[in-house]
């Protein structure tokens, strides 16, 4: 299967663990990835929040790029990258007039970005190849590690516009750790927010939504977190050591990428998946598995 | 909270021009609202707003716009889509927000996050520059600007070890196609 990869912004710099394990698993399950040629940001919540026509025209310019690598599908690993390009490619498709617009503002012509379809990279594995496809890949099973699957928001919200899993109960994720024969943990915060964008202009906010993620998969018994956003997983892991001071509670609790689990199960080494980045350290959990 | 909130409502006073702009440019219909405060169960942020979800769109109702547009749950909403998944009419709030959001941007209103909304400012600005973002130095310039020096400085150290600030600032070759779309939506908002 070959499709478009939009990394954006994040994995080129603080998610490049993110990046390389997405890499090398979609090569191993058969999924060829592309970069997207000179792509450009999203725009993420700045543009959205304070210009609506830079936000679309900036998603804009990268279906268009997508259609001139002649591509019909492209993917993005980062939840706040997929809502921005996924709501632009929907906006596109259902108001001409708004077309008009942006290719008038950006001076390109928009009628093939409009065929591009935009899927989040779970999305395609869980739908490209499916549970059995990777268990067939598992050469080291996670031998029962009890993991809370945290979608976030983004991966299937809002509902009309991610048109994938469920908005509240997702279980794509749960689904894909068991594949990788792993115990997902029955929580209350899988689809909650994590404070999204306001880690550093409005930190309190983030200790205080990240801190209730953490304390749910704490009562809920996991020994990690796993994300699929990068945006999660940094709110989560760096201000992990602010929450517990806040709440004077130890969580301890690594916040781990799907992507890393699944090279570790394909038999990659914890380096190799970048697992040694992470600033809450999974090496107990993972010698306790034998995983490392 | 404003004290003109609770004061009763006079009919004849309303102004439904806000409701028909908001149908018009955005496409939402908030008469569909039946006040079933879903959206205000759901909000991941309503202990911190001044109005709440449900409240914010009987303002739109209302012609509240001066409300709307300096309330401080602008600038506190994380964007996570759950009312607009709740609501039974399916009214997009979020969209709301962003559209009002805008436009008290535009206009200079003053906001008590001054700090969130220069956070976005720099974003929009590193991108404009470089079509992309490069995050380490967007936030030292955003500790600098915002006046907050020592912000992060230990967490930034934990960071740097672990090989996740990088000091360079990618470029997108074709920036000039990124600078047009800017230059034209600001040339289009002054014409």
């Amino acid at each position: 299967m070959d499709i478009a990869y939009f990394p954006g912004c994040s994995l080129h710099a603080m998610a490049h663990e993110y990046d390389t394990s997405t890499r090398l698993v979609c090569q191993r399950l058969g999924i060829n990835l592309y970069e997207v040629p000179d792509w450009n940001c999203c725009g993420a919540t700045a543009a959205h929040s304070l210009d609506h026509h830079l936000s679309v025209g900036l998603s804009s310019r990268n279906l268009a790029l997508v259609k001139d690598m002649n591509l019909k599908q492209m993917t993005t690993p980062c939840a706040g990258c997929f809502n921005r390009l996924k709501t632009a490619s929907v906006e596109l498709k259902q108001n001409d007039d708004l077309t008009a617009e942006i290719e008038k503002l950006a001076g390109i012509s928009l009628t093939g970005a409009k065929e591009v379809e935009v899927a989040h990279t779970l999305q395609v594995i869980m739908e490209a190849v499916g549970m059995e496809g990777i268990k067939e890949q598992v050469i080291k099973p996670l031998n029962g590690m009890k993991l809370a699957a945290y979608s976030g928001c983004l991966i299937t919200r809002p509902r009309a516009i991610a048109q994938f899993d469920d908005p509240e109960q997702p279980v794509a994720l749960d689904h894909l750790l068991q594949a990788l024969g792993a115990q997902p943990v029955h929580w209350s915060h899988k689809a909650e927010c994590c404070g999204g964008g306001f880690a550093a202009s409005d930190t309190d906010i983030v200790v205080d939504l990240g801190g209730q993620v953490l304390e749910a998969a704490r009562q809920a018994g996991a020994e990690a977190i796993v994300a699929a956003c990068p945006m999660c997983q940094t709110n989560l892991d760096t201000r992990q050591r602010a929450i517990e001071d806040e709440r004077g509670i130890k969580y301890n609790l690594p916040i781990v990428y799907f992507t890393q689990l699944m090279g570790l199960a394909f038999s990659y080494s914890p380096r190799q998946m970048g697992l040694n980045r992470l600033l809450t350290s999974p090496t107990t959990l993972l010698r306790s598995r034998g995983l490392s | 909270m404003s004290a003109d909130f609770y004061k009763p409502m006079r009919l004849n006073e309303i102004d439904s021009s806000l409701q028909e702009e908001i149908k018009k440019v955005c496409d939402i219909n908030v008469e569909l609202c039946m006040e079933c405060g879903k959206c205000t169960g759901g909000c991941s942020n309503a202990h911190i707003f001044d109005y709440t979800p449900r409240k914010i769109v009987q303002l739109v109702k209302l012609g509240a716009e001066k409300t709307l547009l300096s309330m401080d749950a602008l600038w506190t909403c994380v964007s996570c889509q759950l009312c607009v998944d709740r609501c039974p009419s399916q009214i997009n709030i979020p969209h709301i927000m962003d559209y009002i959001r805008e436009k008290a941007h535009r206009q200079g209103v003053k906001t008590r996050r001054i700090n969130v909304e220069l956070f976005h400012d720099l974003m929009l600005n590193s991108i404009r520059k470089t079509g992309r973002v490069a995050e380490a130095p967007l936030m030292l310039n955003f500790n600098l600007r915002s006046r907050q020096y020592m912000k992060d400085a230990v967490l930034g150290g934990r960071m740097f070890l672990k090989g996740k600030l990088s000091p360079f600032s990618p470029v997108v070759k074709d920036i000039d196609h990124v600078r047009r779309l800017f230059k034209k939506i600001a040339d289009n908002r002054e014409g």
